[in-house]
């Protein structure tokens, strides 16, 4: 990849950590309102794999998908404002950190680990049906992979060979619970196998991988050669939510080791070997914050949902 | 007119609106070779092909969430779950997801499906094949709960619940899919949300559901020869419900019992005698009467499935105690 691409994915990925510390700093201070699910350490996979979705594209998030939906290209301000409550949110205030959609962009997101899986399948079918070249891609966790919704979903985009792609971003944990002591096999794309389809286990932290094998899904999908299923190995640096009791599953030192492996670091290591001067990538950093700033000025001016919006479009009435 | 049967009627809904929006596609267990269980799609995929006429693997979430995804992309499908017990499988999709997404997007996503299945008794299935159902989903805000009781009212009502926006729950009754009656030749629709006074009367109000319609028509049938004369209603949507249909049927006669295989506990028929109680209460000459499946599994066999759901005996007995 040359040194402008990968800029814009370091960029990219610059940017979801930022808006990710700066909603966990809401949360703290219970602005941000319900359970809020860091995605520190693993932005190349929102900014690796998401970005290069067309906005008729479908994506089904989950209950961490605030990152996905900003790669997608959903505002920071819509989603935010979202999390917080606020009627300029996608879903008006409604969904909340956890359950959104922004159907203008096509975007998805619940709180039911694994539901979005079976869905990218029938959104994959409708795009099929109308003879379009768009794709459903469903993201998802480790502890998904132990659904019902998974295996039932995988098969069934398997056997219709719907131009759907299925990204496993495995973080190593579902919630406190190790991978390790949840599936028994290793890696997890091995599942894959079982629906005929091509294991792929890609290093989740190195966003060119992750951007390549992405890349090849996306093109399958559209030319219809059918689904993929590939496992993108990252690592959850901070709780499960802000303030999860870490140390009943993992150490200090163990989280120490996959800071390391920052995907944001590594990146930056590349670009300063390709050439980019540090000034250049702190130019990059200042930007984002001061947008970010305005961001959240701006979302804090901006009218709470209302009863009547609670009650609202429940249903469509009878004529 | 036609004389044709519960299952006809709603082979000729599926293909009817088929043929008039490409939207519209089924997808569910055996709904193609088989044409579904009771053969209500024969034909159909000959006719339409692969890809309208979908016979599904056996995961009904997926078939849910199949549902779920497409209509959002503007299909119109009618996803089949064979048994309505099979349907705790796919209750995630349809609760949590099928309800949910209209609100979650503002208003601006629609979810236009129809999750057609069976339920109840009458066919020796025992308790994993049996069941009435209709209680979870009259609990969830945002679906439409539609249980027909004759083919004239399957076939109407389909296609209405074809046509709406809204996520539908559509139950038939597997002991009436070779029920017959005439039904017009012409097209015609039944409005979803309104209640059908399939018998007047003045002495008592039955409101009964689905198979136990018949039961309680054949009721008011055997009680007209003691003189005692029976309102029977079927209220067809048993959600959202005709209040107003049921209300002014309970004013003029003044005493209600509500018909429903399904248990009484927590279930729909409390909600009607709810109903009925809040706004007839100073109307009333006796408290409203409940005659619903028992608390229990569905038993096997022919002798004792019968005996744990409401029966015309057991419905003329409840009149005679109301009026008396």
């Amino acid at each position: 990849m040359d040194k402008k691409e990968l800029l814009g994915l370091y960029q990219k990925m610059l940017y979801l950590r930022l808006f990710d510390d700066m909603c966990r700093n809401l949360k703290m201070q219970d602005i941000v309102w319900s359970g809020y699910h860091p995605s520190t350490g693993q932005e190349a996979v929102a900014a690796g794999v998401i970005s290069q979705l067309r906005k008729e594209d479908c994506l089904l998030g989950n209950h961490r998908s605030h990152g996905h939906a900003v790669a997608k290209g959903s505002s920071s301000r819509a989603i935010l404002t979202e999390m917080m409550g606020r009627q300029t949110g996608v879903s008006g205030g409604l969904g909340g950190a956890m359950q959104f959609i922004h159907a203008e962009n096509n975007v998805f997101c619940g709180s039911i680990v694994g539901s979005g899986i079976p869905i990218a399948a029938g959104m994959g079918l409708a795009l099929k049906q109308k003879g379009t070249d768009h794709v459903a891609m469903s993201i998802f966790g480790d502890g998904a992979c132990n659904t019902g919704a998974f295996h039932e979903g995988l098969n069934l985009a398997a056997i219709w060979k719907l131009p759907v792609v299925y990204i496993l971003e495995n973080n190593q944990f579902a919630e406190a619970m190790p991978v390790g002591e949840f599936v028994a096999c290793s890696p997890l794309s091995k599942r894959a196998r079982a629906y005929d389809l091509e294991e792929i286990t890609v290093d989740g932290n190195d966003v060119e991988a992750v951007h390549e094998a992405a890349r090849k899904a996306i093109e399958k999908a559209r030319s219809g050669g059918g689904p993929s299923l590939i496992e993108a190995y990252t690592y959850r640096t901070r709780g499960h939510y802000v303030g999860d009791p870490e140390n009943t599953y993992r150490t200090k030192e163990e989280v120490k080791e996959w800071k390391k492996k920052c995907p944001i670091l590594q990146c930056k290591n590349k670009l300063l070997e390709l050439g980019a001067a540090e000034d250049e990538l702190e130019d990059i950093k200042k930007d984002i914050k001061t947008g970010l700033k305005e961001d959240q000025e701006w979302a804090l001016e901006q009218p709470f949902a209302t009863f009547e919006q609670a009650t609202d479009h429940v249903w469509i009435p009878l004529q | 007119m036609q004389n044709i049967t519960y299952g006809e009627a709603l082979g000729q809904a599926y293909r009817e609106e088929m043929l008039r929006d490409e939207n519209v596609y089924l997808v569910g267990e055996d709904v193609g070779r088989w044409g579904s269980l009771y053969r209500a799609s024969r034909g159909l995929l000959e006719e339409f092909g692969p890809d309208r006429v979908k016979d599904a693997p056996l995961s009904e979430a997926a078939i849910a969430g199949c549902a779920v995804g497409s209509a959002a992309m503007g299909m119109r499908p009618i996803a089949e779950i064979m048994y309505i017990d099979f349907i705790s499988i796919a209750m995630d999709q349809i609760v949590n997801h099928a309800a949910k997404w209209h609100q979650l997007s503002n208003g601006k996503v629609k979810m236009p499906i129809v999750f057609r299945t069976q339920g109840g008794g009458g066919r020796r299935n025992s308790s994993q094949h049996s069941q009435s159902l209709e209680n979870w989903f009259v609990n969830i805000p945002g679906l439409i709960v539609v249980m027909p009781s004759s083919p004239y009212d399957i076939k109407g009502l389909l296609k209405s619940s074809v046509r709406n926006d809204n996520p539908v729950v559509f139950i038939e009754h597997k002991s009436l899919y070779f029920a017959k009656e005439d039904v017009p030749t012409e097209e015609y629709l039944i409005p979803l949300g309104k209640a059908h006074v399939k018998r007047e009367g003045e002495d008592v109000s039955i409101i009964a559901t689905s198979w136990m319609v018949g039961f309680a028509l054949e009721a008011a049938k055997q009680l007209s020869n003691e003189g005692v004369s029976c309102e029977v209603i079927d209220p067809r949507t048993i959600w959202p419900l005709d209040k107003e249909t049921i209300v002014n049927s309970v004013n003029k006669t003044k005493r209600c019992i509500v018909v429903t295989e399904a248990p009484a506990e927590g279930g729909w028929s409390g909600e009607v005698a709810s109903v009925v109680s809040e706004q007839c209460f100073d109307m009333l000459e006796k408290p409203v009467k409940r005659n619903t499946g028992l608390r229990t599994g569905i038993p096997y066999g022919p002798v004792l499935e019968l005996q744990v759901i409401p029966s015309v005996e057991k419905i003329v007995k409840d009149v005679r105690e109301i009026i008396s």
